[in-house]
């Protein structure tokens, strides 16, 4: 299992997800700016005077990540930018699950179609479930690092 | 691992991300700028959950004890003794020569009878209903959507003027509403904001600007440009109003 979870077969395949997910994720978002301040906006953590710079700067993170894990360079501060940034989604989420403030999450899409509250609700638990997989991606690629130092 | 190595290739993609994100900003068009610091007042106050009944009355809401202002103007509010100064039948007529051209409204309807709609200096907008929606764009009231431009161009109520929150050019264009409406007489006419009903904020935030300014007859429309819709109201699409 250990020998299996280091191989650089699966490493390179959950770098090449990993980074394919964060780039697809972060164009929308640099397309369309304003919509995904909003969406910063819904989730009612950020200070007023820091959404329109999150909303511009993090996306650009995102891509830029994305793209050193999909072209094999800087992994090493990509992946745990990503991971920080995994975590950051996950406590975003799961407050406002916690306060049952359901909004959508504008993660790929910041212009999402109109949803129920339930449907929110539901698509919130979704969320913090698929980024819990992708940090167990960015787990399993510190791990395989490990094997390397 | 070489942890300063590491250190300083983490820095230097988020130092990549903030110049790509400045530079990008920079050159964006009119509808896809964005102010670097946005003035969002109730940026982490959690909204109670919108329910799915509609109230009959009117619903005021009282501002917060800070406020501030978008534009570049006062936000002195006008004390409570100006409430003798009901709201006159709106002059659709006071547009500068840069303003849109006003709502195609019937002028046989613009006499009606609007002394209900009277200011509220002390309140940063009334929530309204399809109703006196309906009365005040019979009379030629001022309706401002704060939605996209992108959605108010597939369509959007007969005369309202685009105000999308979200656009870099927000403060410009109230500051124009402010310039086009310069004396207190003026900014008692009833200003009507909407967004896309249900849970939308944006022409709260809107009306919260325009408040900020001295706006202090303004109404948002709860229910929305859908409700406006579904009552097969007036509608117009493209880029006039």
């Amino acid at each position: 299992m250990k020998r299996w979870l280091q191989s650089p077969w699966l490493t390179i395949r959950v770098q090449l997800a990993l980074g394919v997910f964060f780039v697809a994720a972060a164009l929308p978002k640099i397309v369309d700016p304003p919509s995904f301040a909003h969406m910063v906006y819904n989730y009612r953590i950020v200070p007023g005077g820091m959404i329109n710079l999150m909303a511009l700067i993090m996306p650009w993170i995102e891509l830029l990540c994305g793209l050193a894990l999909i072209l094999g360079i800087w992994t090493a501060a990509a992946r745990s930018i990503i991971a920080a940034m995994l975590l950051t989604f996950i406590a975003a989420i799961s407050i406002n699950l916690a306060r049952g403030n359901a909004i959508d999450c504008g993660c790929f899409d910041p212009n999402p179609r109109p949803k129920s509250r339930a449907e929110r609700l539901d698509d919130m638990r979704f969320v913090i479930y698929r980024d819990l997989g992708m940090l167990l991606m960015a787990g399993q690629l510190w791990y395989a690092a490990r094997r390397d130092d | 691992m070489n942890v300063r190595r590491f250190l300083l290739e983490a820095a230097a993609l988020i130092a990549a991300a903030v110049i790509c994100a400045l530079v990008s900003n920079a050159l964006a068009g009119r509808e896809r700028k964005m102010a670097l610091v946005g003035v969002y007042p109730n940026a982490q106050k959690v909204p109670a959950q919108a329910t799915e009944t509609t109230a009959v009355t009117a619903t005021v809401v009282t501002p917060p004890v800070t406020t501030s202002s978008a534009a570049q103007t006062t936000t002195i509010v006008l004390p409570a003794t100006v409430t003798t100064a009901t709201a006159a039948p709106p002059k659709t007529a006071t547009t500068t020569t840069a303003a849109p051209p006003p709502a195609p409204v019937p002028a046989a309807k613009k006499t009606a009878d609007l002394s209900r709609f009277a200011i509220h200096p002390d309140k940063q907008y009334v929530e309204i209903h399809y109703d006196d929606v309906k009365s005040l764009h019979d009379a030629g009231v001022l309706f401002l959507d704060a939605r996209r431009t992108s959605v108010y161009e597939q369509g959007h109520i007969a005369g309202a003027r685009p105000f999308s929150v979200w656009e870099s050019d927000i403060d410009d264009k109230v500051r124009k509403l402010y310039d086009e409406r310069p004396d207190e007489k003026q900014q008692a006419q009833p200003i009507v904001v909407y967004c896309s009903g249900g849970d939308c904020e944006d022409s709260h935030m809107l009306a919260q600007k325009l408040w900020g300014i001295q706006f202090n007859n303004v109404y948002v429309y709860k229910d929305g440009y859908p409700d406006w819709v579904a009552h097969k109201g007036d509608t117009r699409a493209g880029s006039n109003p």
